[in-house]
């Protein structure tokens, strides 16, 4: 008797175990979610709460908005991990100011940086998507997620009167059909230091030779030319990029051909894979580039240790920083890629496309309420209008309309580059592929760049990563 | 309570959390792992079978070559450089007793109770060419150039470096339990009969420390080839593919290029060559155990 009771009691702890082992899977992953977005839950905690209490009012007062008093969440999924700063503050403003206007909805967000944001939309992709994620409207993201159909379709009649600038919706379209809307108009510039410029006596550079010989004379003075993030290829890509639209002006067509056919053999491409090589050999980056990350790179250059820092425009609120220091902050300026002997590109001719944004999903239980909140964002006073008073960059719209003359120099200058624009170059040569095909340029590229690897290796080589 | 054991009710549920266990996360995955690796695959939408072609990439692929030409590398100087100082220096804490036994003990184990995160960026700091630590020191003693620790020739040995102090203290604390495990009446015998440290190190220490050499190694081996945390951190692999490891470059091709069916070939390729060096070295060191 004493040896079955024993059986059973341990048979029953297997089993009991197992069930807690295995729990319930929804319950799981709320809490890992909830673990990943430590950061963002106490603003969107208080909101929630202040807006289930408003709802609590709403039922019992007497108000007249009967028709949407069922409690609504949306699930955000944002690649905008800060939400103290920047852009991902921008985003939560708009959230804030959605659940104030519609006291039914919670919104609840999830952000992760961007390499962990796009593994775990790919995860998302076969486990049931977020109501409203972030998406890039380039072929080496954007491809595969169409392809997997876990995008809602966007009506474009409805964006008419958002004032998106001209072909900025282009990349988030197959078959003519709307699949999410751009947050961005991204420019890549050389960021420089003013008044070390004018100290030093130097001179904004006109042309790729004077920019080669200017870094020689900032390197004689013991001042590092243009701090690079070489660590992470895109940024090299994105200087490949800007060379290419020097060389040959527009070169969608020509790179669309490339990436299809595996085909890197038009000249053009080993024309400006050569000048970046020489640049790099003629000491144009500081020492160590191709294994410097981001931060290192921009603390170079914030720091007063660099004369310039090549970035895009989403980095326009380093005028506003106050974490570098005053005599720098208020002295940051642009120009963009100077213009390269016998190249067809001119100097408005520039590297600018429109990447980040948003979309719906298309399993999502509630879409209709999140294309509504998809669009309250993109109203004309949102988006556009709060990212140029945080000055975080250039909308994708036109904000033409919200100038409040307190602008930075800097904000006002990059306006300038965009408005005087003869072209755009559209997206970046490694994002114009599959992700195998981005992955493999940007590592390629540091190799090419560092001199282990030849040009014409490197064009083959990339070629084969898009076959 | 020899009865209770040899119910099978309760010799069940003993071993079938385990069993449920190495099933659902060792052999399944495995088992998965195989299958995918014949597939091309995205991670999204369904997978298509291409038979043996992403092993057939596999083996023209330079950056695999590399990273498991790194990974031998890493081995040999754990085996050649990590190794023997560790043993030399458990032997030395060993003699030392009293407090400094302890307090060194401590010192030379604190790389390994830092996070590997923290040692990463210490490191990226140090070989900093415009502000790092070791840059500044050769400053000091007259070395006015900017060296780039991290460029293409360099940057494999300084990963290579860091990679051997932060398992040093690992190898030593075994060591150390192995030498302390030795009798001391071996010792007290030996320098009776008038032996040296060195003779007593070669003859006594080395010989009966044999089979914790043997485990140390194969383990040293075995995280050679697995190595990622800190080369992700480090370098990424960079630049270019330099300083790539297996279990890195599989993480980039299956999760930054999404080429799910590849990153599964090369983890059944990895998972192989783990097995056959194990039992190399197992098979290389019983041979030896048997002529001794």
């Amino acid at each position: 008797m004493k040896k079955k009771v024993l059986s059973l009691i341990m048979a029953t702890t297997m089993v009991a175990g197992l069930v807690t082992g295995c729990g319930d899977s929804s319950k799981t992953a709320s809490n890992n979610s909830s673990a990943d977005t430590a950061a963002v839950d106490t603003s969107s905690a208080d909101n929630t709460a202040e807006a289930d209490t408003s709802s609590a009012d709403n039922t019992t007062g007497d108000n007249a908005a009967t028709e949407s008093t069922e409690d609504i969440t949306i699930k955000l999924f944002s690649n905008l991990p800060d939400r103290k700063n920047g852009q991902g503050l921008v985003e939560q403003m708009i959230i804030d100011e959605y659940m104030d206007a519609n006291p039914n909805v919670s919104i609840e967000v999830e952000a992760l940086d961007e390499e962990a944001y796009k593994t775990k939309f790919k995860a998302y992709a076969m486990d049931g998507m977020p109501d409203v994620v972030s998406i890039w409207g380039q072929p080496s993201f954007l491809d595969e997620v169409l392809d997997a159909g876990v995008l809602a379709e966007l009506n474009e009649s409805d964006y008419a009167d958002y004032g998106f600038v001209s072909g900025s919706l282009e990349g988030f379209k197959r078959d003519d059909k709307l699949y999410g809307l751009p947050r961005n108009t991204d420019i890549m510039l050389f960021y420089y230091n003013q008044k070390m410029f004018e100290d030093n006596g130097w001179t904004i550079p006109s042309t790729y030779d004077e920019l080669l010989s200017l870094a020689d004379t900032i390197n004689a003075a013991g001042i590092t030319p243009v701090a690079m993030d070489g660590a992470d290829g895109w940024v090299l890509a994105c200087y490949l990029e800007d060379l290419l639209t020097k060389v040959n002006g527009d070169c969608r067509g020509i790179i669309s051909d490339a990436v299809s056919n595996g085909d890197f053999s038009n000249p053009v491409f080993a024309e400006a894979t050569q000048i970046l090589v020489d640049s790099a050999a003629a000491g144009l980056f500081q020492t160590g580039y191709d294994s410097q990350d981001y931060g290192t790179a921009m603390n170079l250059f914030t720091n007063g240790q660099a004369a310039m820092f090549y970035m895009g425009s989403w980095e326009a609120s380093m005028a506003l920083n106050e974490d570098i220091p005053e005599e720098i902050r208020t002295n940051i300026r642009a120009f963009t890629m100077p213009v390269v002997k016998d190249g067809v590109g001119t100097a408005t001719d520039i590297a600018a496309w429109n990447g980040g944004g948003y979309a719906v999903s298309a399993t999502s239980e509630v879409k209709d309420e999140a294309i509504k909140f998809l669009n309250f964002m993109y109203q004309n006073d949102k988006l556009s209008k709060y990212g140029w008073e945080n000055g975080v960059g250039m909308s994708a719209q036109d904000q033409s309309a919200y100038m409040t003359g307190n602008e930075t120099e800097l904000q006002l200058q990059i306006l300038d580059i965009l408005n005087g624009a003869s072209s755009v170059s559209g997206t970046p040569i490694n994002d114009c592929g599959p992700s195998a095909f981005k992955t493999s340029i940007e590592t390629e590229i540091q190799s090419v760049a560092n001199g282990t690897e030849s040009v014409e290796d490197f064009l083959s080589t990339i070629g084969q990563s898009c076959k | 309570m020899k009865k209770l054991y040899s119910n099978k009710l309760v010799i069940l549920s003993l071993v079938f959390p385990g069993l449920l266990v190495f099933v659902f996360a060792i052999l399944a995955p495995i088992i998965l792992s195989v299958y995918y690796g014949f597939t091309e695959y995205s991670g999204m939408g369904t997978a298509t079978f291409i038979g043996l072609e992403n092993y057939k990439t596999l083996f023209h692929d330079k950056a695999f070559g590399r990273s498991l030409l790194n990974s031998l590398l890493l081995a040999i100087g754990f085996i050649c450089i990590q190794h023997p100082i560790a043993i030399v220096v458990a032997a030395v804490l060993d003699k030392l007793q009293g407090k400094a036994e302890g307090f060194f003990r401590c010192i030379y184990f604190i790389p390994n109770v830092i996070s590997v995160a923290v040692i990463a960026y210490l490191w990226k700091f140090i070989y900093n060419p415009d502000f790092g630590l070791l840059n500044n020191i050769l400053h000091i003693f007259g070395v006015q150039e900017k060296i780039n620790w991290f460029s293409a020739d360099l940057a494999i040995w300084s990963v290579l470096i860091v990679l051997i102090w932060h398992g040093f203290g690992w190898g030593m604390l075994i060591y150390y339990t192995g030498i302390k495990n030795i009798d001391p009446v071996l010792y007290e015998a030996a320098s009776i009969d008038g032996a040296d440290a060195k003779t007593t190190f070669f003859r006594i220490t080395l010989p009966l420390m044999k089979p914790v050499i043997q485990v140390n190694v194969t383990m040293a081996v075995i995280s050679a080839l697995k190595q990622m945390e800190t080369v992700y951190l480090l370098t990424n692999g960079g630049p270019g593919n330099r300083t790539q490891f297996a279990a890195n470059y599989l993480y980039q091709q299956a999760f930054k290029a999404f080429k799910y069916g590849y990153g599964n070939a090369i983890g059944v390729v990895f998972i192989i060559i783990c097995l056959i060096i194990t039992v190399g070295l197992n098979t290389l060191f019983a041979d030896r155990e048997k002529k001794a």
